[in-house]
Formats: structure tokens, sequence, C-alpha cells
């Protein structure tokens, strides 16, 4: 039972995480992604490989990720560049559609559909971190410094001009604000941060395949963020801690057929997601009651 | 032969596509409601005509209506349940899209659990394919689903442009407040935006239902390229949707002649992700992007 727990813990702290960082940018820059799961991806591939062919230290294998991913990033700060909103939207799915048929298919890097097996441990100065209490410890403190760099930047210039661009990219630019760098940077940011989320995954579950960086991911952390509360610290841990939840909340519901649990999950989230906007769009934490952005 | 086959196959897809995409271009065009459930649409008008035909035996005719009304009643019952509520407090694009998705999320898991989840089709005398030329095998279904899409646009066209509510609709595209001081209600225009649009579905819901055959994430799957060929084509022009449609179709099965069939998504949204980057109007969009 406390390995379960253990296990549901680390889970939800990886999920936050990508919520997070995704946060960051739909939240506060406006910039609607779907294609988070892609940063998640490289994040863990390239963790796995630099684990397995150079060294399993956190210090080298979690800059590798987080390098690869903001490098990657830089194809989504292209789009969010130059168009907005819908097409945006539409660009974000175009590269997570791309990026999951490159991650099937180019087998040298990711291990084609097969994934990759067998990533070592991963060692804090050395030391090996395997058991599930360390990893969980070494996953939340991930989770605190990234909550604490992103709240950080938000409550500085930098940030209040980000949320200048969101509500109106023409003032922000009348006023003399750099829009291209500013985009750009909070794109590769939280890219990079999602990479960590990557990484840790990688090395906790030891074997990766491209089912867990699909648009179905990108779409259940998107769902977090916004059941959770848009624009606010709190909201994206609660979405992530609520939907990991409830596949296991609603295996206990024994009347329930559980071969359509999965089905039934996937009906609540999809229900909640739409009630929510019509009767609450900022989410459960909402940062301004009567209408999100 | 198998650069004909896959041709005529591309056109078949091609045609359905369009037809999807010229929906959700209408409705988006018009409403400017991001209408990602337009999917879920497709998916409920393919499982219910085969439903009808298979499960319950009933006439082709009748089942084609069972499609076509499923279709149309969904589509009018989301415009008032779902997106008139949203659009009375706020209607930001962004609540629009999480909305529209969950809608599609629920639809595709429900579907799975009603029908299963496994492929399915209907045979119909039309499906049987015949050798033509050595190596080039063509069903009647392949030549009619070019046909009726033809028919469609030119019955649309017509409708856009001669009748009360098409140019309606159109001038609700170009300026909604104007409609409104021309005492027209954008609302019940809005109504009837969804019923035209989600009938545009069904034709290509039935040819893929008789055809390659459905499974949930049908949907999905053509909203996906549908969104690709309405932004490619140009939001809110039906031309473009038509011409962008049938290119992805035909591009899509090219590239399964070159590349193989897993690349033939990618190749979509590679041509989309380009379009975005360099000409986000579309073919025959308007210059102003927002």
């Amino acid at each position: 039972m406390t390995a379960y727990i253990l296990n549901l813990l680390v889970l939800i702290s990886v999920y936050a995480i990508l919520a997070t960082t995704l946060n960051f940018i739909i939240g506060y820059a406006g910039i609607f992604s779907l294609a988070h799961a892609v940063f998640f991806g490289i994040g863990g591939y390239t963790a796995a490989l630099v684990a397995m062919n150079v060294s399993p230290e956190f210090f080298v294998a979690v800059p590798a990720a987080m390098a690869a991913a903001a490098v990657t990033s830089l194809l989504l700060a292209l789009p969010a560049l130059r168009v907005r909103g819908e097409y945006f939207v539409a660009a974000s799915l175009g590269l997570q559609v791309l990026a999951v048929t490159l991650f099937s298919e180019w087998k040298s890097f990711t291990g084609g559909i097969g994934g990759v097996i067998g990533i070592p441990a991963v060692e804090l100065f050395g030391f090996p971190v395997y058991k599930p209490w360390q990893f969980l410890v070494m996953a939340l403190i991930c989770l605190a410094i990234i909550i604490a760099i992103t709240r950080t930047l938000v409550h500085t210039s930098f940030g209040r001009s980000l949320k200048a661009i969101r509500d109106s990219e023409s003032a922000a630019l009348a006023s003399g604000k750099n829009i291209t760098v500013i985009k750009t940077f909070s794109v590769v940011l939280s890219s990079a941060l999602a990479a960590v989320a990557g990484a840790l995954y990688a090395f906790y579950m030891s074997f990766i395949n491209v089912e867990s960086f699909m648009l179905d991911t990108s779409v259940m952390v998107m769902a977090m963020v916004i059941i959770g509360g848009t624009a606010t610290i709190v909201g994206p841990l609660l979405g992530a801690a609520l939907l990991m939840l409830m596949p296991s909340a609603l295996t206990y519901l024994t009347f329930l057929p559980q071969t359509e649990i999965g089905s039934i999950q996937q009906i609540v989230y999809g229900l909640a997601m739409v009630l929510l906007m019509i009767f609450r769009p900022g989410g459960i934490v909402s940062s301004h009651p009567g209408g999100g952005k | 032969m198998l650069f004909l086959q896959l041709l005529a196959n591309g056109l078949q897809v091609g045609a359905i596509y369009a037809l999807t995409a010229a929906g959700f271009s209408l409705i988006f065009g018009s409403t400017k409601i991001f209408h990602f459930a337009h999917g879920a649409t497709f998916a409920i008008a393919a499982y219910l005509f085969h439903f009808a035909l298979a499960g319950l035996g009933l006439h082709w005719t009748f089942a084609v209506a069972v499609a076509a009304l499923s279709a149309v009643v969904f589509g009018v019952l989301l415009d008032r349940l779902m997106y008139a509520p949203i659009q009375r407090h706020e209607g930001s694009f962004f609540t629009v899209f999480v909305a529209s998705f969950g809608i599609g999320i629920v639809v595709q898991n429900l579907l799975g659990s009603v029908f299963g989840r496994g492929f399915m089709s209907v045979s119909t005398p039309l499906s049987n394919s015949i050798e033509v030329m050595p190596g080039l095998y063509l069903s009647p279904l392949n030549g009619l689903a070019v046909v009726v899409a033809i028919v469609c646009f030119v019955a649309l066209h017509f409708f856009m442009t001669h009748t009360f509510i098409g140019k309606g609709l159109r001038a609700l595209s170009e300026n909604p407040e104007l409609v409104r001081t021309f005492g027209l209600s954008p609302r019940r225009l809005s109504t009837y935006a969804f019923a035209l649009g989600s009938l545009l579905v069904v034709p290509g819901a039935i040819f893929t239902a008789a055809g390659t055959g459905i499974n949930p994430a049908v949907g999905h799957h053509v909203m996906l390229i549908s969104l690709a060929a309405t932004i490619v084509g140009g939001i809110g022009s039906l031309r473009g949707a038509a011409c962008a449609g049938l290119l992805i179709g035909v591009a899509e099965n090219l590239a399964m002649w070159k590349l193989g069939t897993q690349w033939s998504e990618a190749i979509t949204f590679a041509i989309l992700f380009f379009f975005i980057i360099f000409k986000p109007s579309g073919f025959f969009g308007r210059a102003t992007v927002s």
C-alpha cells in the first residue's frame, strides 16, 4: 500500500511539473500550446540516452535534457511570434503530430515504437537514487524549485511584460516591450523545465516509449491547468493531483464495469472541462472570478 | 498503377475532407466559434448510419436520414446548450476551444463504450471494388464520393449567394454588429450555421462508414485534417477549404507511395505548419490575421 501511494505521489509530482510549466505560457503569456508532451518526450529520451551512454549523474543528464528541449522549442516559438489564437493552437497541434511520428520512426534516438528499455537509476553526486521515497523527495524538490522559478519570474517586470503581451500585444509593443525576446524566452524556459519532468519520468519508470508523449498527454496536461485554474500557482498542482487520483479513485467504485474505467475517466474529465468552461471559466482556483483569460 | 490507385483513393478521401472542412469553415467563419467538436458530429453521424443500416437493418435512405438528423440535432444542441452560455458571459477563443475539446473526448469515449473500440465497416453493394485496369481497383463509392462532394459544393455556393439565410451568414462573418442593427439575430443565424455546417459532415461520415471503416477516434482524426484544410485554405473561404481538403487527401495518399503509411499524418501537418509560418491567411483567406 505504501509503495502504491509513493508511486502515485511521484507521478503526481512529475505531472505537476508539466502543468506548472504549461501554465507559465498559457496563463501568463497567453500562448496556448498543445505540444507540451513533445518537450516532456524530448526530455525523457535525451536523459535516457545520456544516462545509458555518458553518465547517469543527475547534474549531467537533466541539463542535457533541458538543453535539447530548449533548442527544439524554438520551433514552437516561431509560430508563437507570428500568429495568435486558433492559428497557434493549430501550429502546436501540427508540431505535436509531427513529433509523435518522429518519436516512433527515429529508432536510433527513441527506440521506435518499442521505446527505450533499461534506463539506469539516476545518481546524485555518485549515489544512486532508486528507493521510491528517495525518488519522491527528489521529484518534490525539483517541483519546488520550478514553482519558485516561475513564481519569481511572474512577479518581476518580466512577468508584468508577459501579462501585458497576453492582454494586448499591440499595447505592449507601443509601450516599448521587446515582444520577440520576451515570448521566445518564455517558450524556451517553459519547454526546458518541462524536460526536467521528462527526465524524472524516464529515470523513475526505467522504460519509456512514444505512448507517454502523444497528443493525449498534451491534452491531459492542458486539462490539468484549466481545471485547476490558469494563471495561479496552486491551480495546476490541484489539477494534476485531481486528474492523477481520478483513475485510482474510480477503481474503488466497484459497481462500475472495470473494463470501462479508462473511458469513464476520460468522460469525467471531458465533462469537467465543458462544465467548468460554462460556469467557471477561470478554473477551480480562479485568479479573476467571473472570467479568466 | 500504384500511383493511379493512390490518386483515386486520394481523391475520394480528399472529397470527404473537403466537405468536413467546409462545414467547419462555415461555422467558424460566420460565428467565430472554434467548433472542435465538429469531429464528434462526424463520428456520431457515421456510427448512427452504421447502426441503422447494419444493426437495425433499415433501408439505406432511412439510414442516411438518421445520420443527417443526428448530425444536425447534435450540432444545434451544442450551439444552444454549450456555446450560447459561454458566449453570453465571456466567449474568448480559449474558453470555447476547451469546452469543445471536452465534448470531443466525451463523445469519443461514449461511442467506444456503446459500440466497441474496434474498426467497423458496413458493406454495401457500392463498396465492392472492380478491377478497372490491371492493378487499379475502383468501387462505385470512389466516384460517388467525388460527385456528391461537387453537388454539395454547388448547392452550398447557391445557398450562400442566393438565399436570405446564406446572405445573412456571410454578413455575420463580415460584421456581427451590423447584422444586429439590421434587425437580424446573430444567435438565430448561428443556429443556421451549425445546422448547415453539421449537415455537411454527413456525406463524408457515410462514405467513411461504408468504405474504409470507422472507429471511435475517427472524428478526432477527421477534425485534425479539417482544421488543417481550413487553415491552409483560408479561414471562412469555402473554396479554400474545398481545394485544401482535396490537396491534403491526395498528398496523404501519395505520401504512402514514397514514404509509407505512418508518414501520411505527418505530411499533412508539415504542410499546415509551413502555411502557418509563411502564409497564415491560407490560399484564399483575407490578409488580416489577428
